[in-house]
Formats: structure tokens, C-alpha cells, sequence
């Protein structure tokens, strides 16, 4: 199932079960508008049948539309109870974040050649899900290009193509390095072929894809690039220089929560996690990044440093395909966005787009 | 947790606490528990001597139980204490310690090695029969001159142990068989390959038993003084081998994701195929090796039961070792303890060798269950 199957099945347990405390945790924040919609509209019907509903999450909009009161929690510390009616969404945010959260403006800077071609991909059928069919679509370098659509519609099979996890069925994926002639086609690469290639991924669900959990810190940093013969040799790995690098990445990536390098990287927070990763990946200057909801379950603050970082990854001419769920987050940042709907592309829009426009598209093929 | 991670990719360390009430919370009118309510939750972390006090005391369990069975079945309390006392203050019975340890390193850090890759190589006994069996062709062929016929019995055991594991580790990538039942399952294949040779063209022509004739003594390991045969140090020289494949080699680092999270170490460039070939193989050709050992170190010839228990042994070992090398030296040698007292109880009191593979299983389970006390805290409330 896709995870936001699996978020529907898990709340639907918990209603069945027919609980009188209901705590939500985000959960929101894989499904689309008009499931979220429904989604705590009944859970605000369940509330005014005498259940307690927490509610937890970071979409002022549902806050506003939703619950009847909201306390704002930023480091560990509640600030203020108020009644969200009568608070405005920019009263709201400031509470949340403390100083003003700055969007990454978009740079001048046109995008470059074609450096990611992908045609007629798709992937083989499993029961429950729906496959890819036909995603066709290019990267230029420089360019973020924004897969928006509702979660389930191909884009776990259409990342898994890109990086490499799992085969396609048909259709073809080919690169062009910077200043190489003619673009190599990496269909078939293993991972370890694409990343020498220049791909970096950032997965969606990053405590299973993206790290070990139950290893230190500096391995899930320096496993990107021991291949590369970075940290020693084959018959002797240097500890002390992947222990630097490490330490110079954390830094660098404001990783948080770091209290020895050697701990493990499950005890990192969500948006710490996600930093590491981006440490990880980024810090090679890849030409092309797959990054899939890489916020997904990040707070305001932690969204706004990987999309700052992606956004620094494009200036810097990387082609970033940015598979996500959030529309607020394609439309924020990227340059061109393709709708994903059916395990098809069926729409491509240019930055700024017409969120009502997307959202047809998004909805219409259904 | 309800909604941010679907539990099958929680780790238990990860998921931040799981108050399972047992018993559960009782009901208005219904009676209590006398102390309350037990709540159980995951430690995050635990002290690494917390963990060794809690092993320690989970062996110290399992070491009692196995005492009161010994002297239910009719050892003398006090002899006990005197047998296991005499395998370190008596010379002879702690030569044949040494000497008895030097293969279950080998099984020992084979099984280990193995499992670092996600291995379940549970055919030692199988790969140490065709060790024995390649070994003792060199010596009946007469392979290669006197002079190198020991490093060239090693060398076609080694080799036997790798061709022996290499069947289930080929099912395994191309078909995806369970390597624990196929490699289980091929040490019957194994021993009754070794029957036929024993029980046919093998046969001693001296004495008309199942064994082979006497080594040549070429072909014995030589005795490097105090009744130790060259096993031993042959031993401790593969254990650092393998530690420092494990801990400071290229491969040895991604063995520790291959063994973490296969599927996130493939996405960041591990190359899995060649590096869980390696440990398979290295897996292989040490427990193929230990079938060379035990034949020329002890026997002296290839016997119909010489690598009885080892394949057990090498995967306590190696599970009570946690995988590490120099650990299972120690743990083998602790093993190797337990071999020779059971063999001494088996001339003295008549209990079978078989009482020594159950208490290596009261062990194990005694072990096993720590684990639960390291990995979660058990509070009582009132």
C-alpha cells in the first residue's frame, strides 16, 4: 500500500475500535486536500459526539477550518491557547516559528540544457497499487521540476525507476552529464551505477530507504561515498577522516539533536533525519536529485531548510525532480510542475501556476 | 507513532514507547493484581555494561539449571565444581581444551561471518564433512609432495567448504530458497556421502572399521609444544583475519548495512551481491577448514562423527559472540570447556555427549531471553 493507504487504514482501525481519545498525529499530511477535507470533518463530527480529539499538526488551514481551540508548540514548550477563529493565520505562523519564515526565491538564472530525459516508463503491475503506465517527461539543469498528484498514482513505482530500486517494465531513463556529448541511458543501472552518475535520492519513506537506523551517525553519512575510496581503502576504511567529515556535514547541514557522532541515527528527530540525508546526498553536487516528499511529516522550520537546500542544489545546476504529495510545496518552489495522475504525466504546467488549474488536473482523470 | 510510521518499519528502538499494559487495565468491580500494574516499555538505549551484566546473569541462570539437571541424572555436586575447576588448574584437561578449541573458533567465526551478511548458514557440519573429505583425498591420493601436503590439505578443504556453500548461496540470489532450510538439509546430503566413502572404497584395510587409514605423520599438524597442535595458533591468526575483514575493511562496513537495512544500503551504492558472496564463501571455507583440523589435529584420520556437534556449536558461538571474531574465540574456548567435561562425564558417569548440546541449548535460550530484558524496561505500578 502506499503510505497514504496506509494512514487511511490506520485511522479507520482507530474509528472501528470505536475510541473516545483520538490523537492525530499529522495526519494530513500525505492526503490530499478533499481527503483532508472529509477526513477531519468527520473527525470533528466524531468530536461533537462527546470524543477528545488532539490534533496534531502544522497546516494552519486545518487548524483554522478545524478545531475549536489550538495550542501553538515550538522547542518542547507550549506558548499560547487561543481560539484559532479569532486569530489570524499570520498571528498563527509568527506564534509557530518565532521569526518570519522566508521562502527561497526563485533564481534568475534560466535553467540550463536537458540533463534528465525520461519516455513512456512503466512499471510491472502489483495487486493494490496502481502501477506506472506511461511517465514521460525531461529535467534541464537548473531546474526543478515538481510532480504533484494524489499519493497512490504511481509515484513510489516512478522514484523506485528513477534511483534505481526497482526495474521498469518498459520505457527509458537517460542522463547527460554537464559537458558530456551525448547522454548515457541508465535504464538498467544499479543504484551504486547511477549514483557515480551524478544521482542523488532522497526517499520518501526515510526511516526505511533513506537511513540505518541502528548504525552511528557518521556510517549513514559516509556510506555515500566509501565506493568512492573517499574514507581509505578497500583493505583499510579511515574512521577518523569519515569522523571529520561527518562532523564538517553536520555542521554545514545544521543537523540538530547531535549529541555524539557515534549514536544512532534512529535517535534523530524527523527534520534532523531528513538533514542527515540531504547531508548525505547533496554534499557530492549531484547533477540530478530525486527527492520524494521530502518533507512529509517535517515541521515549518525543517521544511523550510530542505527546500532552501534543494533550491540552493538547482542554483547550483542540478536537475531536482521533486515527487511530492504537498501542492503547497510544488507550487512553492518549483519551476515547472507535471501532474501525476493514474500512473500517467497528464499535465505540465510552468512556474507560477494556477494552483485551481493543477488541482483540475490532478482530480479531472480520476 | 499511530500515524507517522506503520510498525513493520519501526525498529524497536525507534519507536519512542510502547506501553503495552499487562494485564490490562482492569475494570471498575474487577479485581487487581496483587502489585499492581506491569507496564512494559522499549528502552531506547542500555549501557553497553548494563548489557553484559544482564548476559552474564542470563548465562550464571542457565549455568544453575544445567547444574541441577547434571546432578538430577547423578554427578556428585561436588564433582561438578572439581570437573569444570580441573579444565583450567589440571594440565592435561586444559590441553585438550586448547586442543578442542581450535575448531570451534573455526566453526565459530565461520557461522559468524556468515550471519554478518544475513547468511543463516546452519551447514557447518556439512561444509566440515567435505573440508574432511578433500583433506583426506590429498592425503590417500598422495597429493603434491610430503612437504606441502598440509597447506594443500587445507588449501582442497577450504576449497570443498566453499563449493559445499556456495549451492545454497547460488539457490539463494537466483531462486530465492530459504538458505536456512537448504543449508540445513544439505548436511544430510553431506554426511551420507561421507558414510559411503567410510563404508566403501575409505574403509580402513587394517581394522575393517568405517574410517579412513592412519595420516601419514606429514600429515598431521604438528605439535608446537605442551601437547597444542598447530591448530590453535592457525586459529587465532583467521580469528584477526576476520576481525579485520569485519571491522576495518571496505567490505567489512558494508556488511554492517547489509546486515542493518539491505534495501537502504543498496540505494546508497552498496554492492550486494559481491560483498554477501565473500562472507558466504569466507563462511564456507572456514567451517571447511575446521573439517581439516579436527581430523588432523585430534583423530588422525576421517571418522564417521568428527564433526558432530560443531555445527551447533558454531552457531552458539557465534550467536553468543554477537558476530564479533575475537568474541568467539573467547566464547569457543568457553565451549571447548564444555566439550571436555562432557566427555569426562560421559567416561565417569555414564551421561551421554548429548547432555553437553543441551545445556549449550538451556544457554542459548537463557541468552536469548536477556535480550528481552535489554531491549525493554518493566515497570511495576500501584
Amino acid at each position: 500500500m502506499s503510505i497514504a493507504e496506509q494512514q487511511r487504514v490506520e485511522i479507520i482501525k482507530a474509528l472501528v475500535a470505536g475510541a473516545r481519545i483520538l490523537i492525530l498525529d499529522e495526519p494530513t499530511a500525505v492526503l490530499t486536500e478533499g481527503e483532508a477535507q472529509r477526513l477531519l470533518a468527520m473527525v470533528r463530527d466524531i468530536a461533537e459526539g462527546g470524543a477528545a480529539v488532539i490534533l496534531v499538526t502544522h497546516k494552519l488551514r486545518d487548524v483554522k477550518t478545524f478545531a475549536h481551540r489550538v495550542s501553538i508548540m515550538r522547542g518542547g514548550k507550549t506558548l499560547a491557547t487561543v481560539d484559532p477563529r479569532q486569530t489570524t493565520a499570520e498571528e498563527l505562523t509568527t506564534l509557530m516559528v518565532g521569526s518570519h519564515v522566508v521562502t527561497p526565491s526563485r533564481s534568475a538564472k534560466s535553467a540550463g540544457e536537458v540533463s534528465l530525459n525520461v519516455t513512456g516508463l512503466a512499471s510491472a503491475t502489483v495487486e493494490g497499487h496502481t502501477p506506472l503506465i506511461d511517465a514521460t517527461f525531461s529535467v534541464r539543469s537548473g531546474e526543478i521540476y515538481g510532480i504533484a498528484g494524489v499519493g497512490g498514482n504511481g509515484q513510489t513505482e516512478l522514484a523506485e525507476a528513477l534511483v534505481g530500486g526497482r526495474q521498469p517494465s518498459a520505457g527509458a531513463i537517460s542522463i547527460k552529464a554537464p559537458g558530456s556529448p551525448t547522454p548515457s541511458d541508465i535504464t538498467a543501472a544499479t543504484p551504486l551505477q547511477r549514483r557515480d552518475h551524478g544521482v542523488a535520492s532522497v526517499p520518501a519513506d526515510r526511516q526505511a530507504l533513506g537511513l540505518a537506523t541502528r548504525l552511528s551517525i557518521v556510517d549513514n553519512f559516509a556510506i555515500g561515498f566509501v565506493h568512492e575510496g573517499r574514507f581509505g581503502s578497500m583493505a583499510l576504511i579511515d574512521r577518523a577522516s569519515m569522523r571529520r567529515a561527518t562532523q564538517a556535514a553536520v555542521e554545514d547541514f545544521e543537523v540538530q539533536g547531535v549529541r555524539s557522532l557515534w549514536q544512532r541515527a534512529g535517535t534523530l528527530s524527523g527534520g534532523n533525519a531528513q538533514k542527515l540525508i540531504l547531508a548525505r546526498e547533496l554534499s557530492r553536487a549531484p547533477s540530478i536529485i530525486v527527492a520524494h516528499s521530502p518533507t512529509r511529516g517535517l515541521d515549518v522550520r525543517a521544511c523550510a531548510a530542505v527546500h532552501a537546500r534543494l533550491v540552493a542544489a538547482r542554483d547550483a545546476g542540478a536537475a531536482v525532480v521533486l515527487i511530492s504529495e504537498d501542492l503547497d510545496e510544488v507550487l512553492g518552489i518549483a519551476d515547472r510542475i507535471g501532474v501525476m495522475t493514474r500512473g500517467r504525466i497528464v499535465a505540465e504546467f510552468d512556474a507560477p501556476a494556477d494552483r485551481n488549474a493543477v488541482g483540475r488536473a490532478m482530480v479531472d482523470h480520476v | 507513532m499511530l500515524l507517522d510510521a506503520p510498525w513493520w518499519i519501526m525498529s524497536d528502538q525507534d519507536a519512542a514507547l510502547s506501553p503495552l499494559a499487562v494485564p490490562r487495565i482492569a475494570g471498575p468491580g474487577s479485581g487487581r493484581w496483587p502489585f499492581g500494574r506491569m507496564i512494559l516499555e522499549v528502552r531506547l538505549d542500555m549501557p553497553a555494561w548494563k548489557q553484559v551484566v544482564a548476559v552474564a546473569c542470563s548465562i550464571l541462570i542457565g549455568m544453575f539449571i544445567s547444574a541441577v539437571i547434571l546432578v538430577a541424572s547423578g554427578v556428585p555436586p561436588g564433582e561438578l565444581v572439581n570437573e569444570f575447576a580441573s579444565n583450567v588448574f589440571d594440565r592435561q584437561s586444559f590441553q585438550a581444551v586448547l586442543v578442542q578449541a581450535a575448531p570451534l573458533i573455526l566453526v565459530g567465526i565461520a557461522a559468524s561471518i556468515g550471519f554478518r551478511a544475513r547468511f543463516w548458514n546452519l551447514g557447518l557440519e556439512g561444509q566440515m564433512v567435505w573440508g574432511g573429505i578433500a583433506a583426506t583425498a590429498v592425503s590417500i591420493y598422495h597429493i603434491g609432495p610430503e612437504g606441502l601436503r598440509l597447506p594443500l590439505m587445507a588449501l582442497f578443504a577450504m576449497m570443498a567448504g566453499m563449493a559445499w556453500v556456495a549451492i545454497p548461496a547460488l539457490l539463494r540470489m537466483k531462486f530465492a530458497v530459504n538458505e536456512i532450510i537448504s543449508t540445513l538439509l544439505l548436511n544430510y546430503v553431506a554426511t551420507y556421502c561421507l558414510y559411503d566413502l567410510l563404508y566403501g572404497p575409505w574403509k580402513d584395510p587394517k581394522d575393517a572399521f568405517p574410517h579412513s587409514s592412519l595420516y601419514a605423520s606429514a600429515e598431521r599438524l604438528p605439535d608446537i609444544g605442551h601437547g597444542v597442535n598447530a591448530a590453535l595458533p592457525l586459529a587465532l591468526v583467521l580469528v584477526l583475519l576476520v576481525f579485520w575483514f569485519a571491522e576495518f575493511s571496505r567490505f567489512g562496513f558494508y556488511l554492517k548495512f547489509i546486515y542493518a537495512n539491505p534495501a537502504m544500503g543498496r540505494l546508497v551504492g552498496v554492492p550486494i551481491i559481491p560483498v554477501v558472496w565473500t562472507a558466504v564463501l569466507m563462511s564456507g571455507a572456514l567451517a571447511g577448514l575446521g573439517g581439516f583440523l579436527v581430523p588432523s589435529g585430534i583423530a588422525g584420520r576421517l571418522t564417521q562423527g568428527f564433526f558432530e556437534g560443531y555445527g551447533f556449536s558454531g552457531v552458539l558461538i557465534a550467536f553468543l559472540a554477537r558476530n564479533n571474531a575475537v568474541a568467539a574465540a573467547i566464547v569457543a574456548v568457553l565451549i571447548a570447556m564444555l566439550f571436555v567435561t562432557g566427555q569426562s562425564f560421559q567416561i565417569f558417569y555414564q551421561i551421554p555427549f548429548s547432555m553437553v548440546q543441551m545445556i549449550q541449548a538451556i544457554i542459548v535460550m537463557c541468552v536469548a531471553a536477556s535480550e528481552f530484558f535489554i531491549r525493554h524496561r518493566i515497570r511495576l505500578q500501584r
